[in-house]
């Protein structure tokens, strides 16, 4: 992570510059992970594709104004957040965002070939975050699968870490409850 | 609840600094119920993994092309802007501007008497000439003023004299034909009166042939 962190400042340095190689050594290095985040926020994957690439396109352009390099992967989140309940706010304007839609368990982003887990086991794991509101979703994208702390998790969320931590707590609550339930932890 | 010295998902979620973590680990070795629970966590965790993160379908690269990169002067704009030294100075610039514009721009207050080339000459000539000499120029200076003011009046009253004069033979002219409409409107009264009384002019001729 140290000598990646140290490539990614190199390339972003080059890139304010204007140099489009090496943006896209950048993009190459992070897009598979941005397209997930926002594959888990949508759950469709031609939504999360456009808007990936939308968020690439936006920090190029705005690559300058970041003033430390350090803090580029929460900054890229930010955007990539911001570029996602835009999109919900534009297709449902009179709508919440607790009122966006849940992915489908058959539909389900992760359910597919790859997987060396048992097929039953994603379902679950689908169907316990479809029961999770979007913001407690996300939270738990953020940290568990993107491996975000507390304090960069507030920065892409554009809330108090406390806020932050109260999410993540209680959806591990309820995944706890769904998918490890009394009496069947691991000793 | 948990008895551990710090939040067990604090733990789990690693937030916490090595020494606390270390004050963890010693009590879940002592707590069964809290080893329990990190068991569920960790448990929780491998369930929420197996699901793979997908490939990215089609991959991102950017081309140079000028309608997404920025111009040179959008990125000095954006460099000027961004700076606060630099942001500092065009704020002191444009203050400075604004002070010149505004000293070059603004109005000097006109004296009541023009005294400007007598004046000139007087301070022209201040060192050589002795205090009765300049007296004696501003004395003059001051006559002079005062002749043309003098005279500006004079010339003010009698155009004010003659437009009173036009203004009177108007209303005398006017009256003069006001007073022949009068006269020729009561003229043709009595006419009309005397018609209407039964007036028939003699009949000479008639009464010739009967004599």
């Amino acid at each position: 992570m140290i000598f990646r962190a140290v490539e990614d400042g190199d390339l972003i340095r080059q890139a304010a510059r204007g140099g489009v190689e090496a943006f896209n050594l950048l993009v190459s290095g992070w897009e598979k992970r941005v397209y997930n985040y926002l594959l888990r926020l949508t759950g469709n994957r031609e939504d999360a594709l456009d808007l990936t690439q939308d968020v690439f396109l936006k920090a190029y352009q705005n690559l300058r104004k970041l003033e430390n390099s350090e803090r580029f992967a929460p900054w890229l989140y930010r955007i990539a957040h911001n570029e996602a309940y835009s999109m919900f706010r534009k297709r449902r304007p009179e709508t919440g965002l607790d009122d966006l839609p849940p992915e489908s368990a058959e539909d389900g982003i992760a359910v597919g070939g790859r997987s060396v887990f048992p097929m039953e086991l994603s379902l679950s794991v689908t169907a316990a975050l479809n029961r999770l509101s979007p913001e407690q979703r996300e939270a738990v994208t953020l940290k568990i699968y993107q491996g975000f702390k507390f304090e960069e998790m507030a920065e892409i969320l554009g809330c108090p870490v406390s806020t932050v931590k109260s999410r993540v707590y209680s959806a591990l609550d309820l995944l706890k409850a769904e998918l490890a339930p009394i009496g069947r932890g691991v000793s | 609840m948990s008895c551990s010295p710090f939040d067990l998902k604090e733990y789990f979620l690693r937030e916490l600094s090595q020494a606390d973590r270390a004050r963890v680990e010693a009590h879940l070795k002592s707590c069964p119920g809290c080893r329990e629970e990190m068991n569920r966590l960790r448990l929780t965790e491998a369930a929420l993994c197996s699901l793979r993160e997908e490939e990215i379908p089609r991959r991102i690269a950017f081309v140079s092309d000028q309608v997404f990169e920025p111009s040179p002067l959008a990125r000095w704009w954006s460099a000027f802007w961004g700076s606060s030294a630099r942001l500092g100075f065009a704020a002191a610039a444009m203050l400075s501007g604004a002070i010149l514009i505004s000293a070059f721009t603004r109005p000097t207050p006109r004296p009541v008497v023009n005294l400007s080339v007598p004046t000139q000459s007087a301070q022209v000539s201040a060192q050589t000439f002795s205090g009765a000499d300049i007296d004696r120029r501003i004395r003059q200076a001051a006559a002079v003023e005062a002749s043309k003011a003098v005279a500006q009046a004079e010339s003010a009253h009698l155009a004010e004299i003659r437009e009173l004069r036009d203004d009177l033979n108007r209303a005398r002219y006017n009256l003069t034909v006001a007073a022949s409409e009068y006269d020729f409107a009561a003229r043709r009264q009595g006419l009309v009166n005397v018609a209407a009384s039964g007036y028939a002019p003699p009949k000479s001729d008639a009464a010739g042939e009967s004599r």
